[in-house]
């Protein structure tokens, strides 16, 4: 069983890597695009810090390292989440899901294996590199305990983007254009590249409620940046996992029932 | 193999007025309507037959097709597939069956199909023994060795589908559920396509419905048809004796040396046709032999023919009847409603 599901995902990754070998020069559209962007989305965190030395308890290397973090969740996205289930949309649309659910395999999983785009995934390269970055402002060097328990949140915070999105997707069974779904959810996402902390400051109750708990960005970049900080307490790591897991297991349950309601397009 | 009992779908669809006014009411307040496209049919298919599905466009022939297969959940009755409740959409089921679509395509766009092949060699769990013989098999019968390492989106809609076939019967399923294969395909492609299913269901006896609204199709792969219309059955058994039923006649074809008058023709049958040199003459079955022999006594006959009436005018006046039949019964309906 599970030795059939990795063969499978082994010939899925072959197929997106045939792709990307035949669109090889992205590497490096994709690599400039990637720094620019970084570099643009680093300067309202100049602005802010060229004031203050510390914002909502979070110096500048510090806010560094959760940059870091949402630029390689990015890449993450844009590279492994992104492309198959934006596809998901266009199978909906076309009717061409039939073929995927004739299949005798989970349908959940082929669709969400179907598209790799390695070059998008650029970006988790530049988030490496603003690891290194801001520790080296910070003058030190993180703990491994504290290494560890970011590489398991950083499990746990793709399994939430991972679940976010099948969640986006399985509205496109009701409402077929998620256009403007899959732009709101960039748009949310892109509120992780701050501390969460620093919306407390800003957006008093509701909205604090609403990022932390309806929409867990800011525990994606936010607590792994913690943990390799040293400073993210054990209870908030179970937190995170327990977390991540019940969602992830909500999002298969409000697939299956999408899937059900599924009547491929006419014809 | 098949069971059919009753079979039930209704689509629930919204209704989207027209007008922005209307649509906004209509956020608020959803209306829908409900599409019978299959409105209550049975039929038994046996292990290896091949059964053609005829039906006008909209009749519910794909509906069905997705019910069998397993993609559409039935509204009402009972179906199953070698044992199997389709809806289940268990692994053991969809390992023996396929569905085709002419219209939809699984392969992979931007890849050569032999990639698809090996993605569905691993989905179906096929041997890799079996595998290499079913695809030289596939290969040297639909004569595709040099398609299939060419990228898709680079074949022509002919070579795509083969390719499409052979991508479905990597797994050999045993029920084949063909939903217009050999659409826009030219008349000898067909002709290829038509070989290659037969000789698939006669090789690995595999069960086959088809639909098509080419008639040389069906003519030329089921001795069976299953007619459906507006949801429902109106005919199952050969195509011979639906012929027969529907179109009694025969057409005496002939042609003739130098033309002919009219009303010279007239006594020996209906006319059909009657240009350049050559007249088509309706004739009741059984006063063929008769009107052959007036013809070659009485006309300069140079060569004659008896033939049957094309499929297509036999089908189109099928669903005709049936469309008279259905106006006449809500006629009916609404004339008693009315006195009630
Ligand atoms: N997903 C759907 N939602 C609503 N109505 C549908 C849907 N699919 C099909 N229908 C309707 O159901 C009826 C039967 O459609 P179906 O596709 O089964 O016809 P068909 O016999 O395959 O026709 P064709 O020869 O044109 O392919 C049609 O009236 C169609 O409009
Ligand atoms: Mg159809």
């Amino acid at each position: 069983m599970v030795r059939r599901y990795l063969r499978l995902l082994g010939i899925q990754l072959k197929a997106s890597g045939l792709l990307a070998v035949q669109y090889r020069a992205d590497f490096f559209t994709e690599g400039l695009t990637s720094l620019f962007w970084t570099f643009t989305a680093l300067a309202p965190l100049f602005v802010v810090y060229g004031e203050r030395p510390v914002v909502e308890g979070w110096s500048f290397g510090e806010a560094l390292l959760v940059v870091g973090w949402f630029t390689l969740l990015q890449g993450i996205l844009e590279g492994a989440i992104n492309p198959s289930l934006t596809g998901v949309v266009e199978h909906i649309r076309k009717g061409t899901l039939d073929f995927v659910l004739l299949k005798p395999a989970d349908a959940q999983f082929l669709v969400s294996t179907q598209r790799f785009l390695p070059w998008r995934a650029f970006n988790v390269l530049t988030g490496l590199g603003l690891f290194v970055y801001a520790f080296s402002r910070l003058g030190r060097w993180p703990s491994v305990p504290g290494l560890l328990s970011s590489v398991l949140l950083l499990g746990t915070s793709t399994l939430l983007l991972y679940s976010l999105w099948i969640l986006t997707v399985s509205a496109a069974f009701y409402v077929v254009r998620v256009d403007n779904l899959t732009y709101l959810f960039t748009s949310i996402f892109d509120f992780a590249r701050w501390p969460s902390s620093v919306f407390k400051g800003v957006a008093k109750g509701a909205l604090t409620l609403v990022f932390t708990y309806v929409i867990p960005l800011a525990l994606m970049t936010t607590f792994p940046a913690e943990a390799m900080l040293g400073r993210l307490p054990l209870h908030a790591l179970a937190g995170a996992v327990v977390g991540a897991v019940v969602f992830a297991w909500l999002a298969r349950r409000v697939w299956l029932h999408s899937i059900g309601h599924y009547t491929s397009a006419s014809s | 193999m098949i069971s059919v009992r009753g079979l039930r779908k209704h689509y629930k669809v919204h209704k989207r007025p027209p007008g922005l006014k209307a649509a906004l009411r209509s956020l608020v307040h959803r209306s829908y309507t409900t599409v019978k496209a299959v409105d209550g049919i049975s039929f038994d298919i046996r292990p290896g037959e091949r059964v053609g599905f005829l039906g006008p466009n909209g009749a519910g022939k794909t509906t069905t097709l997705k019910v069998l297969s397993g993609l559409l959940h039935p509204s009402d009755g009972e179906v199953t597939v070698d044992g199997h409740v389709p809806r289940l959409r268990e692994e053991a089921f969809l390992k023996k069956i396929m569905l085709v679509m002419g219209q939809k395509q699984q392969l992979l766009w931007d890849l050569p199909p032999a990639e698809t092949f090996e993605l569905n060699r691993a989905i179906y769990d096929v041997p890799a023994i079996q595998y290499k013989q079913t695809l030289d098999e596939l290969v040297a019968l639909l004569d595709i060795g040099d398609l299939i390492t060419k990228p898709t989106r680079q074949l022509s809609l002919g070579e795509r589908m083969k390719c499409e076939l052979a991508a479905a019967l990597i797994h050999r399923p045993r029920v084949l559920f063909l939903d217009e294969p050999t659409i826009g395909l030219d008349v000898s492609m067909q002709a290829t396509m038509r070989t290659f299913i037969k000789e698939y269901n006669e090789k690995y006896g595999a069960t086959l419905i088809l639909t098509s609204h080419y008639m040389d199709d069906v003519a030329a792969l089921c001795p069976r048809v299953i007619v459906i219309d507006k949801g429902l059955l109106s005919y199952d058994g050969s195509l011979d004796a639906l012929v027969q039923r529907v179109r009694p006649e025969k057409r005496v074809v002939l042609r003739l040396a130098e033309e002919v008058d009219a009303a010279r023709l007239a006594p020996l049958g209906k006319v059909v046709t009657h240009e350049a040199g050559t007249a088509v003459l309706q004739v009741r079955q059984e006063a063929v032999n008769a009107t052959i022999s007036r013809a070659l006594a009485g006309l300069p006959v140079t060569d004659l023919t008896v033939e049957n009436a094309p499929l297509e005018e036999v089908m189109s006046e099928l669903f005709a009847e049936n469309k008279a039949r259905r106006e006449a019964a809500a006629e009916d309906a609404s004339r008693e409603s009315v006195t009630a």
